[in-house]
């Protein structure tokens, strides 16, 4: 009997014009691993919201069809009675947590659950081994990481004993690193527990060779196939499935154990190097710039140089200093040490678009735009800004604010953004360059910064400790190379670019 | 130490009534001293950081209440026949605006120092599961001071970023995105308790509230102040009958000086979790 089953779901938000879920029919076994991924708005939060019933009690709206949990039907049954069987994990632990400190938080759940105390503190210390979250029990969740954050959100869903676990983009906020810690954990649960488990989940290269089945959902139609015929297909993968579909390789490896018997016979070449960059006048010139927080020291030292036509990547661990220094570039923020000298419009998009967006339709916010940014968004120009998708709303603030802009500062551009809105974000970052404009662009994306930037700096506490092209800085290290560089070396960055 | 959140709740209310009940600006200066020595242990403590939200809010009834009442003895100049502010500005109005803004200013005071001494998961646990609804609007109305002050902050700074006014002139344009934010917030965190299944039956308690005898004399205390409050307390204060404020009763003395009792002994709040940022 399977532990989860969707038959012939159809939902409509209230005053939508067409449905976010159509038809859906599928079912998930004890113990299955469930990738679900599809382009930005395709309803992927929306069908994970199904499955404990937030989605229609909280949300309203037309709900057709029935999803069963545990044998319970969501219609009957509200999402308080269903916490206890299956584990939501937000996309934004912020929005999730309720108390102020990390073992409150852990306890929330099973006070609700009337448990005695004796059960809740063998939970909690179970849930903290699980997830190791030893060191952090005695936080105020407020200091934490974002990585940190979101591990004590499994935990907190972890420690009522769900019979699954929901994750919706759990990794979207986080630098590669704490993306990895994240996952891990989830791979743990998997492996030890035989968890069942759903996670909504753009970097697909980690968590692909565990997952027992891939559900596509693209325009509220739900593809439920088995891992190696989806990828096959398209959508978000990893890179190593690119390289193997133009290699021809079968069966189709879905990480890096499977792949590297089959690229020793690859990577024989060595790339060459792309011409140097950084021929376009200077647009930005940084000089010891520094900045401390009450706390602690944000940016120090730093010396750049910002040209017209480049692209750079600026990386590095969460809290590493990437946001102050756009901050500083980007004029919110007042340089207390150095000197910064910038020429044209210099325009800064945050990391939390929403806040750019309060017109009433997207028509609105575009006021006054030309005519090549507004062209991209004439299907959404009657649309209320926020009732789009997380990346339609990124794409939204990146023209409302960078359009025009001679130095563009994007701070996590593509965080939520399915694999078709990167591409056409590198195409329009490109172009922008190409017609002499400068972009310097926070990203914890490894793939895409290879794909998109010609230039990539590295911080660390504050400094930039490296800085050239991305066949340099991006090859052979542990945390910021892509997944074709670790499985060939020598200066591979892209699947597309390695000779076959 | 004060333990129970209880105790801290209870002197929050009589700090309030005593606030709003007898505006005499004698009593407001000594229990603006008595707020301050009560909060004065916790001012490391981020909540403290409001203060300046109060005195924001002070100075805006005063302005409002100048501007726009005609009543008064005591004229400080004329404006001529101007629309709404022309006319006699008179020290009673400004008095009454500066009455009603140290309220505010002892408002944000003492929910400040509730923020600092309660936590949300107390009060939660402290609310019967009849009231599941109210409490998961305390739970909300504290968690919500700090995100929304940071919401408009970034909505300012929006502001700013797309080039237009971000001054303090530009607030009544926030109010609806300010809104807007607020109740996504509001809904996320909503969703957030219904998926933890808070509201589904008999809550248990991780961590029970432990008594000690000086919550008790604080309850005892505040709940003294407030009666001489609401019981005993003499003619309020009112600019437009008499500008000079009345010499205080005992009683409305006493029931301010009560409201210290927490002070006797202000270590700031233990938890198992420490802040170690």
């Amino acid at each position: 009997m399977p532990l989860i089953a969707l038959e012939g779901v159809r939902y409509r938000y209230p005053e939508a014009d067409g449905p976010a879920l159509d038809g859906i029919t599928t079912a998930v076994e004890p113990g299955q691993v469930i990738l679900l991924r599809g382009p930005s708005g395709s309803g992927k939060s929306t069908l994970l919201r199904c499955l404990n019933g937030l989605v229609p009690h909280s949300t309203g709206g037309d709900f057709a069809g029935r999803v069963t949990v545990c044998g319970l039907d969501t219609r009957v049954h509200l999402p308080r009675e269903l916490g206890a069987r299956i584990g939501f994990v937000f996309q934004h632990p912020d929005a999730q947590f309720v108390l102020e400190d990390v073992e409150a938080e852990l306890a929330f759940g099973l006070e609700n659950l009337g448990l005695d105390r004796g059960v809740m503190r063998k939970r909690i210390e179970e849930t903290i081994d699980q997830v190791g979250i030893n060191a952090l029990r005695h936080r105020r969740i407020a200091t934490l990481s974002g990585g940190e954050r979101q591990r004590v959100a499994i935990a907190a869903a972890l420690a009522m004993h769900p019979a699954a676990l929901v994750l919706d983009e759990p990794t979207s906020q986080l630098d590669p690193q704490a993306a990895e810690d994240v996952l891990q954990v989830v791979l743990r649960l998997v492996a030890d527990l035989g968890m069942t488990t759903v996670i909504a989940e753009h970097r697909v290269e980690r968590i692909a060779p565990f997952v027992d089945r891939i559900w596509t959902i693209d325009a509220g139609r739900l593809q439920d196939q088995a891992p190696r015929e989806a990828v096959a297909e398209g959508g978000a993968r990893p890179p190593v499935v690119d390289l193997a579909l133009r290699a021809g390789w079968s069966p189709i490896p879905l990480g890096l154990r499977d792949a590297r018997v089959r690229a020793q016979s690859l990577a024989a070449a060595i790339p060459d190097n792309p011409p140097a960059d950084g021929a376009g006048t200077v647009i930005a010139r940084l000089d010891r710039l520094g900045y401390s927080y009450p706390s602690a020291r944000a940016v120090e030292d730093v010396s750049l140089t910002l040209r017209r036509g480049q692209v750079t990547a600026l990386m590095g661990r969460n809290g590493s200093g990437k946001t102050t220094l756009l901050r500083l570039i980007g004029g919110t923020l007042r340089p207390q040490r150095g000197r910064l000298h910038s020429e044209g419009r210099v325009a800064y998009v945050p990391q939390d678009a929403d806040a750019l967006l309060f017109a009433a339709t997207v028509r609105d916010e575009l006021r006054g735009q030309p005519e090549d940014v507004i062209a991209p968004f004439q299907a959404w120009l009657p649309r209320y800004p926020r009732d789009l998708s997380a990346g339609e709303r990124q794409q939204l603030a990146i023209a409302v604010v960078a359009g025009q802009a001679d130095l563009l500062l994007l701070d996590e551009p593509t965080r939520g953004l399915d694999p078709v809105v990167k591409k056409a974000l590198t195409s329009f970052l490109r172009l922008r360059a190409a017609s002499g404009a400068a972009m310097l662009i926070a990203t914890h994306d490894v793939e895409w910064a290879a794909r998109t930037a010609n230039r990539v700096l590295l911080m660390a506490d504050g400094e930039v400790y490296a800085d050239g092209p991305p066949r340099t800085v991006l090859s052979d290290s542990l945390v910021f190379a892509t997944q074709i560089n670790k499985l060939l070396g020598r200066g591979w960055l892209l699947p597309e670019e390695v000779p076959i | 130490m004060i333990r129970h959140p209880l105790a801290w709740c209870v002197w929050g209310i009589a700090g309030l009534c005593a606030a709003f009940i007898d505006r005499n600006p004698l009593l407001q200066v000594l229990l603006v001293l008595v707020v301050i020595n009560v909060g004065l242990p916790h001012r490391r403590n981020p909540a403290m950081r409001h203060w300046k939200i109060g005195l924001a809010l002070a100075v805006v009834p005063i302005l409002f209440s100048a501007a726009l009442s005609r009543f008064g003895r005591h004229v400080i100049f004329t404006l001529p026949g101007i629309p709404i502010v022309g006319g006699a500005w008179s020290w009673e109005a400004v008095a009454y605006g500066a009455s009603t803004g140290v309220a505010l200013l002892l408002t944000v005071a003492v929910f400040a120092t509730l923020q600092a001494n309660v936590r949300s998961a107390d009060l939660v646990a402290l609310l019967p599961r009849s009231l599941y609804r109210t409490g998961t609007v305390f739970a909300l109305s504290l968690a919500f001071a700090p995100k929304t002050i940071a919401s408009f902050q970034a909505l300012l700074e929006a502001r700013r970023l797309r080039g237009q006014r971000a001054g303090w002139r530009s607030a009544p344009g926030l109010v609806v995105p300010l809104l807007l934010t607020m109740l996504e917030q509001a809904l996320q965190y909503g969703e957030s308790l219904d998926a933890r299944g808070y509201g589904s039956g008999r809550r248990s308690h991780y961590r029970p509230l432990g008594w000690s005898l000086f919550d008790g004399f604080v309850i005892w205390a505040s709940l003294t102040s407030l009666i001489l409050d609401l019981v005993l307390s003499p003619q309020p204060y009112n600019p437009y009958l008499d500008l000079a404020p009345s010499l205080p009763s005992a009683a409305s003395l006493l029931s301010i000086l009560l409201l210290a009792t927490p002070a006797l002994r202000g270590t700031p709040r233990m938890d198992h979790a420490t802040n170690r940022a």
